[in-house]
């Protein structure tokens, strides 16, 4: 990653808050994210007519979620702010999700002045100790002096190796003070480059693998590393299958992709990772929905561990040799061409067997298809989010991507609501692209607050949501591994989605039939503002394939 | 596996809530502190602990930690932060 050019410093005296506000404008910030009240309200006073946009979200995890889709949409870091207490622990379920994600954002809140904390007081909650376990870094600003330091550094550290959240607790009286500070915005840290040794290994570990497959995650779009990956690809010939975060990274249309592995992956990049006999992994982490049952993962094979954080080699899989560098700078140094074309067949012949078919189990709407159809639609810039259960994997495994920060999916954490402020996020940091919110019934619940953001900025936001009157992923698992005892999973009290979009003067419509879904899209993708199109579902579709729990990757069951 | 015992002395930034995040990462990870000194003044932890898991992952995750600037293991080798 290149440093950045740092600019002169600037000395200034100016209240706390008006230093904040200016940061946030040198270090490039054009957008941010958040919900006013009693704690923060200096900040909002220098917001007023600072020339910064605030988007307001219709609750802190909304503009948490839209700071996270900002910065997953754009590779930048997105902002959001909040309030103390109840303002403060709203955005705790996002600074999570950011933090299993390795997602850069920095969460500014306000706190109860210097004086009273520790006092019980008004709106006052420990949000440092809050954060520990959910964060990266965070920061309290107890002096005034220090206010300038740690806002460099809370950009610097969100960024730089790993990335992932920061948040900054800022009494108030520290945001009224009068502070003489030098402004200077933050770089990113430089990487040691991989080590000669390293790397004369690493290859001759790939020269003498004759099954060698490549396992990408999400640190190849979090590097800016996917040139340089597809470049690899090129040279090498590997079979490459992807996580849910990896996804975008490898064209869909390279010859040896064989798509998303683990718990619902494709059949093919199961069965390929079981039989290689050297693992090459780019920025992943061997998370349990990848690996199933990590005993018999990939149980024959070496691995080459590529990843930025140290703290992932060997935490869940030993390997033979590993590099914490710069993926821009390792992939072409291990690019070596080989000689696996037995091996190349047999992967090609795995994914002519295992290719995604679109036979509809019942006469209703078939959602896999319709995302496929909708995919078709879509252009290469448009931006797909999705929240959480069983759209999300038919997402995965059926809409096509050509860059990671096109398909923005709660991989770490799982978290329901993502969908549609991740969203509205990503329509401030790429508003000439388009964007598609795929969500569930249940999931859309979760954060439906924020169709009130979507009125209030006129976002040209689209939204498919798929409804099964279910909670689908949880009723699919009811019915699979416990004796089909639905509880709690049943939503036939569902709201009227069109009346409750229409009340926030967005377009939408119902469909029901499969001969509705073709102009449904066109009329949906045509229209000029947001549009939500409600999509009903037979309740009994489920994700298919899928390795259940405790099984090997290698042993996928493809129907009830 | 069986239960091991590894000391560890690590050097921190001294914030106010700097054994806590230390401390938090210990118990999430698995390990129990079982001794502990704590040195104000020169910002020193030696500590104590025990786990069926391997120390290496403990000290990476400790070495992950901002405040964290040298982490030495005690009773085996001698390791320090990787920059």
């Amino acid at each position: 990653m290149a440093v950045t050019q740092l600019t002169q410093p600037q000395v200034t005296t100016m209240r706390g808050a008006d230093l904040l506000v200016k940061y946030l404008k040198l270090e490039g910030i054009d957008t941010v994210f958040g919900y006013p009240g009693g704690a923060i309200m200096p900040v909002y006073d220098a917001l007023y007519d600072a020339g910064l946009k605030h988007v307001l979200c219709r609750h802190e995890q909304g503009a948490a979620f839209s700071a996270v889709g900002y910065a997953r949409s754009s590779n930048k870091v997105g902002v959001c702010i909040a309030t103390s207490g109840p303002g403060a622990t709203n955005l705790v379920t996002a600074l999570a999700d950011a933090y299993m994600d390795s997602v850069p954002i920095v969460a500014i809140t306000g706190q109860v002045s210097t004086a009273v904390i520790g006092t019980d007081a008004f709106q006052e909650i420990d949000v440092l100790g809050l954060s520990l376990s959910c964060t990266k870094h965070s920061f309290m600003v107890t002096r005034k002096e220090d206010l300038a330091r740690v806002l460099k550094q809370a950009f610097t550290i969100a960024k730089s190796g790993r990335p992932g959240p920061v948040l900054i607790d800022i009494p108030k009286d520290i945001q009224l003070a009068d502070i003489e500070a030098e402004l200077e915005i933050s770089q990113i840290d430089a990487i040691e480059p991989a080590e000669t040794a390293d790397l004369t290994a690493a290859i001759e570990l790939l020269q003498q693998a004759q099954r060698p497959i490549l396992y990408v995650g999400g640190g190849v779009g979090m590097a800016n590393a996917v040139d340089q990956l597809q470049k690899f690809i090129e040279v090498t010939g590997i079979p490459s299958v992807t996580t849910l975060k990896g996804i975008g990274a490898v064209p869909t249309t390279s010859h040896y992709a064989l798509g998303m592995l683990g718990m619902h992956g494709n059949r093919a990049a199961n069965l390929s990772v079981h039989d290689c006999d050297l693992l090459v992994v780019v920025g992943a982490r061997f998370d349990d929905r990848v690996t199933g049952h990590v005993a018999t993962f990939a149980q024959g094979a070496k691995v080459l561990h590529l990843d930025i954080d140290p703290a992932e080699i060997g935490k869940i899989r030993a390997c033979d040799i590993s590099i914490c560098a710069d993926l821009v700078k390792v992939l072409p140094q291990l690019a070596v061409s080989l000689e696996i074309k037995d091996w190349q067949r047999k992967c090609w012949d795995l994914k002519q067997e295992f290719g995604t078919s679109y036979n509809a189990p019942y006469v209703t709407i078939y959602a896999p298809q319709l995302l496929r159809q909708l995919s078709d639609k879509l252009p290469n810039n448009a931006i797909v989010t999705c929240d959480v259960g069983q759209h999300q994997m038919w997402v995965a495994q059926h809409m096509r991507f050509t860059r990671p920060e096109n398909h923005l999916s709660s991989a770490g954490l799982g978290t329901m609501g993502f969908g549609l402020p991740a969203g509205i996020g990503a329509r401030h940091a790429r508003p000439n692209d388009p964007v598609v919110v795929v969500s569930g019934d249940g999931s859309f619940m979760m954060n439906v607050q924020e169709l009130g953001t979507i009125k209030r900025e006129k976002l040209n936001v689209k939204i498919v949501l798929i409804d099964n009157q279910r909670l689908g992923m949880v009723r699919q698992w009811q019915q699979l591994f416990f004796e089909e005892r639905y509880s709690e999973t049943i939503l036939t009290d569902n709201p009227d989605f069109v009346a409750l979009a229409k009340a926030f003067d967005i377009e939408a419509k119902c469909i029901t039939q499969q001969s509705e879904v073709q102009s449904a899209l066109n009329e949906m993708l045509n229209s000029d503002g947001a549009y939500l199109l409600h999509v009903r579902i037979h309740e009994a579709d489920n994700v298919w394939p899928l390795v259940p729990p405790g099984a090997s990757n290698a042993d996928m069951m493809e129907s009830v | 596996m069986s239960l091991q015992n590894n000391t560890l002395k690590l050097v921190l930034n001294n914030s106010p809530e700097v054994l806590e995040r230390v401390l938090r990462v210990a118990r999430h990870r698995g390990f129990k502190v079982e001794l502990l000194n704590w040195q104000s003044e020169s910002a020193t932890l030696e500590f104590s602990v025990s786990s069926i898991r391997p120390i290496h992952l403990l000290i990476n995750q400790l070495e992950k930690l901002i405040d964290v600037t040298q982490v030495t293991h005690l009773t085996e080798v001698t390791q320090e932060k990787r920059a």
